[in-house]
């Protein structure tokens, strides 16, 4: 058997040292990241070979010819998520062992030698044959909408996906009725096609250049400039496998939850609990750490008055998947359950009142998952959540609002110097005692800062108000620099700075963190 | 549940599965790749069948079934040893993955102690600890995500903390053990019914010892009692810098002698800084040796004070202050600082303890192997790191880095000679193991390899427990 694919990752896969990270690690004090058992699959399972390390070491035995390609090997392997849990995990590269990609390579290697699951076969046909993998027929795909004329020109398309179409119907209707109220011009395409993604997903990657063609087209001719998605797995497929797979375009990609996050940022839109209620978010693995889309939801959820939003034990970049993705729900639906019912036990734990989530697929699993483990806990999807709160919006939102934060921000935004060797996307989140804004190195010389927290930082650091008051003082870059330096080394009770470390030692080196430690005094 | 199902061809199939069920017994060639290898390059046998057991008494049934079977058993951790010390010396081998008894049994408060299982991973009990308000002496060692009580304690493992506390061994105080015959023996003060394993001295000779560092050759661990310590808030942190090795490890002793730090990490050279933290010396083109030092205490002013004569003792050996980032870096990444090492490629390590004072010996021959081979022109980088440990010791941890397949065979020719060259400049392994046991097994005395076989032939005559360990390897 030939492992067309799969060979191309086996320098990587040698190169994994099996430290066991990716199965069993519990970062939250020791390192102070919430990666707690990051794998929930193996979570569940329990034998290595579910998780990251133990399929490593199963691929590079068939890889050596060690064992056979059996049916178990089919089994085994769609019983992956792919939901890149271990690769955030893992600090041996600079990216992370890349795991999901290894699978998604091994299964289009059977895939093309004639091993699928009887299963998946159908999915691809009823895609190629009606456009959603659900063989549900094509032309009912909008009537959720009921009868209405969908404008042939927009600003903005929102792209349905399959599972709101057809499955979780209220996630696409709320959706629709939050873009109406708020006055988006938007259309939907009447002949929308699926994604793609589950495609992708399964190694069946032979109709999604057509499929993905299509739309593009149709697209196209609405002459609209964003595409917004409240499907995760949609979401990604457009930003990030659409352009890997080698077609181009010109939209703006966003999730619903980035789209909201502008119009509350904007004052475009407000919402508002009547009685105070706790929630706690799930992230979904597509929408988090694949498209690293992860402040965005939690900024909605705070937008909303009277709410509280409290975080799971693992959560962002670390949150344990809800267990639907990757083909692991068709294939394997009990696992599936299963994997929805422990994150559904690690939500309850918060306290939360309310479990939101922005994707459908996670909706579904998670409320299923609350079903298999008796839970009473209510799952809804970001719309669905939002929509019941929405009130008369009252105008821009007031940023900045702390006077210290904006004369740093200003400050940082004059002194691009102190940045000089950091590389272009470089972002830096800046915490003055519960305040963030974010810093990105646009190009050299040029600092942008953002008065939010940033999605995914290299660095986190946090600063005491006497440390910042005295560093915006300074006239000279290498003066704060120096300073900046002291505080990390010798803090005092009123002045300190700390850091957190969010990505692993490698990236931050390749991304020239090095020189700017050189230059604080640091190194 | 169970998705790739046994195949059912192992022997004790069934046996198995009527003791645990048949969701946690698997002797699929797909379930059983992922317990071939540990954390380092070495291969043996391939285990036969792969158990998951959930508690003491199903432990005890398995060893029980092994022993009138006479079928080989290999209790394994979290299988992220650097030796190959889990991997079967036989074929057929049951295998008892002992990750999943993870628990912790029991936080004594009154005598400082906590109870675990022996699969509960280091990172994960100084996570429950902490949110209690303790810490543990010995930390783990830096693998300690995944690395797990019961094994580092069966492998002799020293890590974080070593500076303060030693090796992992020295925190216990108490195991719970399942002998070949089946019985579950309390070490400790655990010999008297009902008391509390709260003191490891007691009544008996230390039957703790007997199974410590045994490499799971004499019983199973299933429970372990370690010391408990008030979690301490202030840190303190050094990085001191000087000319030659020689200096670093006459400063490096007399602060161990001092017994001031919690951790105690020396790089030896220029290249095993800049092999751990790049550009670190930029500034400082005189330095050849650093060490980052840590002192933790419950009091602040303590802490400080003992940085303080740490840094004293440094400037008298000639040393220089290079700031504190290097410390607080290694111990604010704590468990996390090896693996992004993996990125110079594949490692290959030389874990062994050492005195002090022999510590430029090795490294001089060393650097002639590196020399010798080219490394550094190969790509092959090379990280030479000692830790305090234990009153006036150190580890010697020198580790090189092939950086792809095709540099494997050069660095394996260099390494073996590391090898040599550690035994034979006074080193001594932690561990034995598929790496180091054919050169322990050369140097060791006959009249101590001859005891470990009556201890061995008495407690496990049928040889179920991890057969032919420190026999020799192939
Ligand atoms: C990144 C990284 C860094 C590392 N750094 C260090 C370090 O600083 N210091 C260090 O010492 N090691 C280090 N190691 C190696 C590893 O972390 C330790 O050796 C650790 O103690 C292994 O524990 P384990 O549970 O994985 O043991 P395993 O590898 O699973 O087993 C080790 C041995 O113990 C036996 N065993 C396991 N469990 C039991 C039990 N319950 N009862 C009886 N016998 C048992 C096994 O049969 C085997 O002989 C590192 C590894 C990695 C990947
Ligand atoms: S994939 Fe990464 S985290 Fe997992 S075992 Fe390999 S090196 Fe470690
Ligand atoms: S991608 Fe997710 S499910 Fe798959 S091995 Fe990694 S952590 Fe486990």
């Amino acid at each position: 058997m030939e492992y067309t694919n799969l060979s191309k990752y086996a320098e990587e896969l040698w190169l994994c040292a099996r430290c066991g990270d990716c199965s069993l690690a519990d970062k939250t004090v020791a390192s102070k990241r919430d990666v707690f058992l990051p794998c929930a699959v193996k979570n569940v399972l329990g034998f290595e070979a579910y998780s990251a390390r133990g399929r490593i070491m199963v691929m590079n035995d068939l890889l050596n010819d060690k064992i056979d390609l059996t049916d178990d090997v089919l089994q085994w392997l769609y019983t992956c998520t792919t939901c890149k849990g271990c690769q955030e995990t893992c600090a041996a590269t600079a990216e992370g062992i890349k795991l999901p990609e290894m699978t998604e390579a091994l299964r289009n290697d059977l895939v093309n030698a004639g091993y699928e699951l009887p299963k998946h076969k159908a999915i691809e046909e009823s895609i190629i044959n009606l456009g959603n993998p659900y063989k549900e027929e094509r032309d009912k795909r909008l009537d959720l909408f009921g009868e209405r004329d969908w404008p042939e020109m927009a600003d903005v398309i929102y792209f349905v996906g399959c599972t709101s179409a057809y499955r979780e119907k209220e996630i696409a209707k709320t959706t629709v009725e939050l873009l109406d109220k708020a006055g988006v011009n938007y259309t939907i395409l009447p002949e929308e096609e699926c994604c793609g993604s589950v495609l992708l997903r399964l190694g069946h990657k032979r109709a999604f250049d057509a499929l993905t063609k299509k739309n593009i087209e149709a697209i196209k001719k609405t002459g609209a400039k964003q595409i917004v998605s409240a499907c995760a797995g949609c979401f990604r497929t457009w930003k990030i496998d659409v352009p890997k797979e080698g077609h181009s375009h010109d939209f703006e990609i966003l999730h619903i939850t980035e789209f909201l996050d502008q119009l509350v940022q904007e004052g475009k839109v407000a919402f508002r609990s009547p009685k105070p209620i706790k929630v706690t978010y799930h992230d979904p693995c597509h929408l988090g750490r694949h498209a690293e889309v992860y402040e965005a939801p939690r900024r909605v959820i705070e937008a909303v008055e009277n709410v509280e939003l409290v975080e799971m034990e693992t959560n962002k970049r670390y949150a344990h998947c809800c267990g639907s993705g990757g083909g692991v729900k068709g294939s394997h639906g009990e696992l599936a359950d299963k994997i929805g019912a422990n994150r559904i036990k690690e939500a309850e734990e918060t306290g939360a009142d309310l479990l939101v989530t922005a994707c459908p697929f996670c909706h579904r699993g998670l409320v299923d998952g609350a079903k298999y483990g008796n839970s009473k806990l209510e799952v809804l999807d970001l719309p669905e959540f939002l929509l019941p709160f929405m009130v008369e919006a009252t105008g821009k939102r007031e940023v900045g609002e702390n006077p210290l934060k904006t004369e740093f921000m200003a400050y940082l935004s004059n002194h691009p110097k102190i940045f000089d060797g950091l590389k272009k996307d470089a972002v830096i989140d800046y915490d003055i005692e519960g305040d963030r804004f974010h810093l990105v190195i646009a190009k050299k010389g040029q600092v942008v800062v953002y008065p939010i927290r940033a999605e995914n930082a290299d660095v986190e650091l946090t600063f005491s108000k006497g440390a910042v008051r005295k560093l915006v003082t300074f006239e000279s870059e290498e003066e704060y620099a120096k300073q900046f330096g002291l505080f990390f080394k010798e803090p005092t009770d009123d002045e300190w700075i700390k850091f957190n470390l969010r990505l692993n030692l490698v990236k931050l080196l390749m991304k020239g963190y090095r020189k700017f430690a050189q230059k604080a005094g640091l190194i | 549940m169970t998705i790739v199902k046994a195949s059912k061809k192992h022997p004790l199939y069934e046996e198995l599965a009527a003791i645990v069920g048949e969701d946690r017994v698997n002797d699929n060639q797909v379930i059983i790749s992922s317990y071939t290898q540990d954390a380092c390059h070495l291969t043996a046998e391939r285990p036969g069948i792969v158990v998951l057991p959930n508690t003491v008494e199903e432990v005890q049934a398995i060893v029980k079934l092994c022993n009138r079977t006479k079928t080989p058993l290999i209790p394994a951790g979290g299988r992220n040893g650097i030796c190959g010390a889990y991997l079967p010396r036989v074929k057929g081998s049951v295998m008892l993955d002992m990750a999943s008894m993870d628990k912790i049994v029991t936080i004594d408060e009154d005598v400082m102690t906590v109870t675990v299982e022996a699969g509960l991973r280091w990172a994960e009990l100084i996570h429950r600890l902490d949110e209690k308000g303790y810490k543990l002496g010995f930390r783990g060692p830096y693998g300690g995500n995944a690395g797990t009580v019961g094994g580092s304690t069966s492998i002799n493992s020293i890590g974080y903390a070593a500076s303060k506390y030693g090796p992992s061994t020295e925190g216990v105080v108490s195991l719970e053990v399942v002998l070949a015959n089946g019985n579950i023996v309390q070490t400790g003060t655990g010999w008297k019914k009902g008391a509390r394993p709260f003191a490891r001295y007691s009544a008996f000779h230390d039957l703790t010892g007997v199974f410590l560092g045994d490499h799971g050759t004499l019983a199973v661990k299933t429970k372990v009692t370690l010391k408990i310590y008030p979690k301490a808030e202030f840190i303190t942190y050094g990085d001191f810098g000087f000319k030659t090795l020689e200096d670093a490890c006459a400063a490096f002793l007399e602060v161990q002698k001092r017994g001031l730090t919690e951790e105690l990490n020396l790089l030896c050279d220029r290249q095993s800084t800049d092999t751990f933290f790049p550009g670190f010396l930029d500034r400082h083109s005189e330095i050849n040796a650093m060490f980052a030092a840590i002192a933790q205490e419950t009091d602040e002013q303590l802490a400080s004070r003992k940085m303080e004569i740490v840094r004293e003792i440094a400037l008298e050996h000639g040393g220089k202050d290079l700031g504190n980032f290097a410390a607080q870096m290694h111990w604010g990444e704590m468990f996390n600082l090896v693996q992004p090492l993996y990125n110079n490629g594949f490692w290959l390590n030389t874990c062994h303890l050492r005195p002090i004072t022999l510590i430029p010996e090795l490294m001089k021959r060393d650097l002639e192997i590196f020399k010798k081979h080219k490394l550094l022109k190969n790509g092959i980088k090379w990280i030479a790191s000692c830790l305090g440990a234990d009153r006036a010791f150190a580890t010697g941890w020198v580790t090189i880095f092939a950086p792809d397949k095709s540099k494997m065979e050069l660095a394996l020719k260099a390494w073996n000679e590391m090898l040599d060259a550690t035994i034979d400049s006074g080193g001594c392994p932690y561990w034995s193991g598929l790496l180091w046991e054919n050169r322990v097994l050369k140097t060791v005395s006959k009249p101590f390899l001859d005891t470990y076989k009556v201890i061995k032939n008495a407690l496990d005559p049928n040889s179920i427990f991890s057969p032919h360990v420190f026999e020799g390897v192939d």
